[in-house]
């Protein structure tokens, strides 16, 4: 089956004003105004098979947002070449837009004043979604995403969680088989957050769907992505699965204990970094390799109640791995 | 895609549309008196000016049936597309809307539909119940100039829309496409007829509006229903200058929305 996504080589540059401050400044750039190339994506490659869910990892503005818009057809691109679900996203049109979707969790589609069954109905028009199946299909995703309570209030007035269920809702009625997530758990509280998740898992069970998501929550990435696309400053730095990058990027495993009566700070800092003493709890930190190791010694010389071992939290794991691929800041003038 | 597919979705965007005007009944009340008003102030100054006698041929009567002819056509063919546009552009607004299967300009057509079925049905019963308590302001019955004369209303309406439509896409490039268009409706209250019938102002000018697009916008179409254009040359030139800058008009609405949407930066999210 060929691949659903692949992109070779794909770029975008923007070029922008600069201005400085003042009015000095200010009426310079009238006269001669000034110009630099802001490169956002670089020449990035690569190929998503039919089903996979990826996460694309980056911090603020590396340039994950501007590689879906550019996958999704709204963005066209300085360099590259990219096909979408066997299309050319920007050329593909409707036929094309049908087999997509695209949810953006800052900027939605639902009709503020209405209630969100006015934009289903609405989308179903736009998308020609047959009459008969309109409604298995709302009723399918209203019970998936329990939304019966909501589709008769304005959508000015559902909380942020609701919309972005909605939004869920209106972006799927057409069933696309590819969805581009931007921050679908953006601002969610954790019982939202979680909703969302299991929704898309049980989305991709049933169709078949290729997803890629952004987001900045950790948990999104460990929940639902088999594998992870880290991009900063616009270039790819990483392309596998997660574990696997955080084999790669930590050297080190925590040990987590409870202690028994007696045991020193000094006494553990003999086996590795001591990370944390508050006793009865301490975590220390040793080499991946002497994990097992260690952990033996230590019950063999210490009275530990309990051990277990484990990763740095995922977010540390992620700082450190943008810290090793950090590049000096490179815009072109 | 079948003729049935876009009328669903035209009645469905239309169907919305008016959906969300009646959360905001006073503000299209507001609007209502505002497109009253205007004509209805420039009536009074020219029929205060007029007096008994005729200022360029138009007596009390037939300034009365211009501005009320201006009150209808204006309310029929204005298009707010440009500040939609825009919006749209500016704070990201297009990206979902490009994502989807449907040109973003079939949103603007049908808001545009809605709107003037909305807007313009409300000035025709206003302007009925003039015409019937006031006989100066009725429109000279002959079915035959009607129905020419909402066809100019239809080319003018077609017109405004693609000079809104483009003049928002300019957002594409600067922040301030809208003042273009306050600009451009700065003049037209000159050069399409708004404050005076073309007629009347000085000849040079009057035959600029005639040369560009604007007397083809609003003026045009109101002397055909007031009766003020007749005869088959002052018809075939009138049509055939809304013909023509419809047609140079749409092929620039394609030609900056070609441009504009390969420089999109798709701001926002």
């Amino acid at each position: 089956m060929p691949a659903a996504i692949v992109a070779e080589q794909l770029s975008k540059t923007f070029r922008v004003k600069v201005r400085g401050a003042g009015l000095r400044a200010a009426l310079g750039a009238l006269v001669h105004p000034r110009y630099r190339d802001v490169h956002a994506v670089r020449e990035a490659s690569f190929a998503i098979e039919p089903g996979e869910i990826v996460g694309f990892l980056g911090p603020n503005g590396a340039g994950k947002t501007t590689i879906l818009k550019m996958l999704s057809g709204l963005l066209y691109p300085s360099g590259g070449r990219v096909r979408v679900a066997g299309f050319e996203p920007w050329t593909g049109g409707a036929a094309f837009k049908r087999r997509i979707t695209l949810v953006l969790g800052n900027r939605q589609q639902l009709i503020w004043d209405l209630p969100p069954e006015e934009t289903f109905r609405l989308n179903r028009a736009i998308y020609d979604v047959p009459e008969p199946e309109y409604p298995e299909r709302l009723a399918e995703l209203v019970g998936l995403l329990d939304l019966a309570p909501l589709l008769d209030k304005p959508v000015r007035q559902l909380s942020l969680g609701e919309r972005m269920k909605c939004e869920l809702c209106a972006a799927l009625l057409h069933r696309p088989s590819i969805l581009f997530l931007d921050e679908p758990t953006l601002g969610l509280d954790v019982s939202a957050q979680d909703a969302i998740r299991r929704f898309i898992l049980e989305y991709r069970e049933r169709y078949g769907a290729t997803i890629l998501l952004t987001s900045h929550y950790m948990q999104d990435m460990t929940t639902l992505a088999s594998r992870v696309l880290m991009i900063n400053r616009g270039r790819l730095l990483y392309d596998g699965a997660l574990d696997a990058l955080v084999a790669r990027t930590v050297r080190t495993r925590r040990l987590e204990l409870v202690l028994g009566p007696g045991v020193s700070a000094e006494s553990l800092a003999a086996f590795g970094t001591l990370r944390s003493y508050r006793p009865p709890h301490a975590i220390l930190e040793v080499p991946r390799e002497e994990a097992a190791a260690s952990s033996a010694r230590l019950l063999a010389s210490l009275p530990v109640a309990d051990l277990s071992i484990a990763d740095p939290p995922i977010d540390e794991v992620i700082r450190h791995a943008f810290a090793e691929g950090a590049e000096p800041e490179e815009d072109g003038g | 895609m079948s003729a049935a597919a876009w009328a669903r979705r035209y009645g469905a965007l239309m169907r919305n549309a008016w959906m969300v005007d009646l959360q905001y009944r006073a503000a299209i009340l507001l609007w209502v008196l505002w497109g009253l008003a205007e004509p209805a102030i420039a009536l009074g100054i020219w029929w205060t000016i007029a007096g008994p006698a005729e200022v360029g041929g138009y007596d009390q009567a037939a300034f009365a049936r211009y501005f009320f002819g201006v009150m209808l056509v204006n309310q029929l063919t204005i298009a707010w597309d440009s500040w939609y546009l825009d919006r749209w552009i500016r704070a990201g607004e297009l990206n979902f809307r490009l994502a989807r299967p449907l040109h973003p300009a079939h949103e603007a057509v049908a808001d545009n539909i809605a709107y003037k079925v909305r807007t313009g049905s409300l000035m025709l019963v206003v302007w009925l119940f003039v015409a019937l308590a006031w006989p100066a302001a009725r429109l000279p019955f002959d079915p035959a100039h009607w129905a020419l004369g909402a066809v100019a209303v239809l080319l003018a309406a077609a017109m405004r829309f693609c000079i809104s439509f483009t003049t928002g896409l300019l957002a594409f490039w600067t922040t301030r496409a809208t003042a273009i268009m306050e600009l451009h409706s700065g003049i037209s209250l000159f050069l399409a007829g708004r404050i005076a019938p073309l007629a009347l102002l000085p000849p040079p000018v009057g035959a600029l509006a005639g040369i560009l697009w604007f007397r083809s916008t609003l003026a045009f179409p109101v002397d055909l229903l007031t009766g003020s254009v007749s005869g088959t040359g002052p018809l075939l030139r009138g049509f055939a200058g809304q013909i023509v800058w419809l047609a140079l008009w749409i092929l620039a609405c394609r030609l900056v929305w070609r441009r504009g949407i390969v420089r999109y930066g798709a701001v926002g999210g």
